[in-house]
């Protein structure tokens, strides 16, 4: 009976026994946690925005897969420990470990290209509209619409979340912003510039000083301020806005490049209604001979085509079109001031044009703005 | 005796068999041809997933092939690195599958949006050619400096789809054609104003 008793206890250990050395030779719970940290990086994009961090990860994942497949069939005690459950335990911990810094560095990248592209459009917006108020569109050239594009491209980088794509579209419309504000203070500079406004200062003195001295009319027109003035004996008597070439800002240099002169020049004609299409017309000398001069220096220095021409028909006229806020190179004025002015001068007048004459004019404070937003980018 | 002696022979002999264990060299070769291959076809950008596990497993067979040629001759044995070189190979034909038909979607998808912005540009060039060329063009002059840098853009597009960079091409393509829309409305208005404004004539 007792013998009975001891086989019986016997059988029952060894079947216990041989249960437990059944179990799998690594825990599948353990298995299945992995396979979330895999996909959790996935979800986080680390095969593209971490690659290395995925690649090592990757590398001992199948690795220790291949080694848990392969293993399958072995058996083991369940006090034996294996290298490969402890393997894997390592792994899950460093992986676990990355899948928060990368879920860090991504909410870090996030709001970083998030803040960057959002200064950069604020930038855009502010820079397009001081370039727009002097006149700097056309010469920027197709810079503009390079920028909007890399613009534009940072911010649709940024919501598909390839932040490093944003940052580096960001990172090129940030130098294409710089190049655009320097080539307007390389091209408008002598707005800002001491001696050029100190010229144009004695330029417009003398201009009011022959007003005085022979008791007559003449006119002075600052293009940075867009500001027609009448003198008559030397006294400023009106001032009327006026509007400029397309290309206003820029010293006249060819025929159809949108700029309005700059020199001392003298009304020549006055052509009243049926003699304009513009309501009434001050002719002026331009090209005097300093403009031919200063031309055909140009053009023998290569600076100008041979083929292009000085221009001329330069005017102050009224407004074929009120709406139209730019001319090819005239100085327009709404058709009431035109009136006003017509009735007020002769030919012969002088009309001294010059960029500014004061050193706050706003092409130079637009300009010291824009400098001051370069440094901010 | 003889008996004994046969049994010692074979033994021997298989032991020798066995212990000749030579590693699959043209399976590795052929698994590591096939990586280059899935890499070639744009898999590292476009699956790059699945692309970083067979990398693994590469690895894997590499390590495994390693550290059997360290075991002695007679311990040796290929049949993991056989399995995953198979593996290998036969996940690297469907990744390289799946990777050339997402790099076809994705060239589809910039040729698409090059498209439109193509389209959009030349909407917006016919636009400008029918703005005035008198003194009136001077209401679209700078407009027309945007449009010659629309189409000047338009080159850039074609050369992300020739860099075979097809998220680029797409964005760019986008960004032109919201452009040109934008300048669009711009000539517009400026035509409308061109009309509109004009005094009546005094003659």
């Amino acid at each position: 009976m007792a013998l009975d008793q001891t086989h019986t206890t016997l059988a029952v250990i060894l079947c216990v026994l041989c249960l437990a050395g059944c179990v799998q030779a690594v825990p599948p719970d353990l298995l299945v946690a992995l396979e979330a940290i895999d996909q959790d990086l996935i979800a986080l994009r680390a095969p593209e925005a971490a690659p290395e961090e995925y690649r090592q990860f990757v590398r001992q994942w199948v690795a220790l897969k291949a080694r848990v497949q392969l293993d399958d069939d072995l058996i083991r005690w369940p006090w034996e420990a294996t290298d490969l459950e402890n393997e894997l335990r390592r792994l899950y911990i460093t992986s676990e470990r990355t899948v928060s810094q990368l879920h860090e560095r991504q909410a870090s990248q996030h709001r970083t290209a998030q803040a960057t592209v959002a200064r950069l459009e604020e930038q855009l917006h502010v820079i397009t509209s001081r370039v727009e108020a002097i006149d700097g569109r056309i010469l920027l050239g197709e810079r503009v619409v390079q920028t909007d594009l890399l613009v534009k491209q940072a911010r649709s980088f940024f919501e598909q979340k390839d932040f490093q794509r944003a940052m580096h579209a960001a990172e090129k419309a940030d130098h294409a912003l710089k190049a655009q504000t320097a080539l307007l203070s390389q091209e408008l500079g002598r707005y800002a510039d001491e001696n050029q406004i100190a010229s144009w200062q004695t330029m417009a003195r003398q201009t009011i000083e022959w007003s005085r001295i022979h008791q007559s009319t003449a006119i002075v027109v600052s293009k940075a301020d867009r500001e027609l003035m009448l003198y008559k004996s030397g006294r400023r008597v009106l001032s009327y806005p006026v509007r400029l070439g397309f290309n206003g800002m820029l010293e006249k240099q060819v025929q159809g490049d949108g700029a309005t002169p700059e020199g001392r020049y003298r009304v020549t004609d006055k052509r009243g209604q049926g003699q304009t299409q513009f309501y009434r017309a001050l002719a002026l000398d331009y090209p005097n001979a300093e403009d031919r001069r200063r031309f055909n220096y140009a053009k023998k220095l290569g600076r100008i085509s041979s083929a292009k021409g000085i221009g001329g028909q330069i005017e102050i006229h009224g407004a074929d079109n009120e709406l139209l806020a730019r001319t090819l190179g005239c100085i327009m004025l709404d058709n009431p001031n035109m009136a006003m002015l017509f009735e007020g001068v002769s030919v012969g007048t002088p009309v001294t044009i010059v960029g500014a004459l004061t050193r706050e004019n706003a092409v130079a404070l637009a300009l010291s703005e824009l400098a001051q937003r370069r440094n901010q980018i | 005796m003889l008996r004994t002696a046969s049994f010692v022979s074979l033994a021997l002999t298989l032991i020798m068999i066995a212990g000749c264990a030579e590693p699959p060299t043209q399976e590795i070769q052929e698994a590591e041809k096939a990586l280059k291959d899935a890499q070639e076809s744009g898999a590292a950008t476009y699956s790059a997933e699945e692309y970083a596990k067979l990398e693994g497993t590469l690895t894997a067979l590499r390590k495994e092939v390693t550290d059997q040629d360290e075991k002695f001759t007679l311990f040796r044995d290929y049949g993991k690195a056989q399995q995953l070189s198979a593996s290998a190979k036969a996940d690297s034909e469907r990744i390289k599958t799946a990777a050339t038909l997402k790099k076809e979607e994705a060239k589809a998808a910039a040729l698409q949006a090059q498209q439109v912005a193509e389209e959009a540009v030349k909407a917006t060039q016919d636009l400008v050619a029918k703005a005035p060329v008198g003194k009136d063009r001077a209401a679209v002059e700078a407009i027309r400096n945007d449009v010659d840098g629309l189409k000047s853009l338009l080159k850039q597009v074609q050369a992300s789809i020739d860099k075979e960079d097809y998220p680029a091409a797409q964005t760019q393509a986008k960004a032109i054609h919201d452009m040109s829309q934008g300048v669009s409305t711009e000539i517009q208005h400026a035509l409308a104003k061109v009309g509109k404004g004009r005094s009546p004539r005094k003659r």
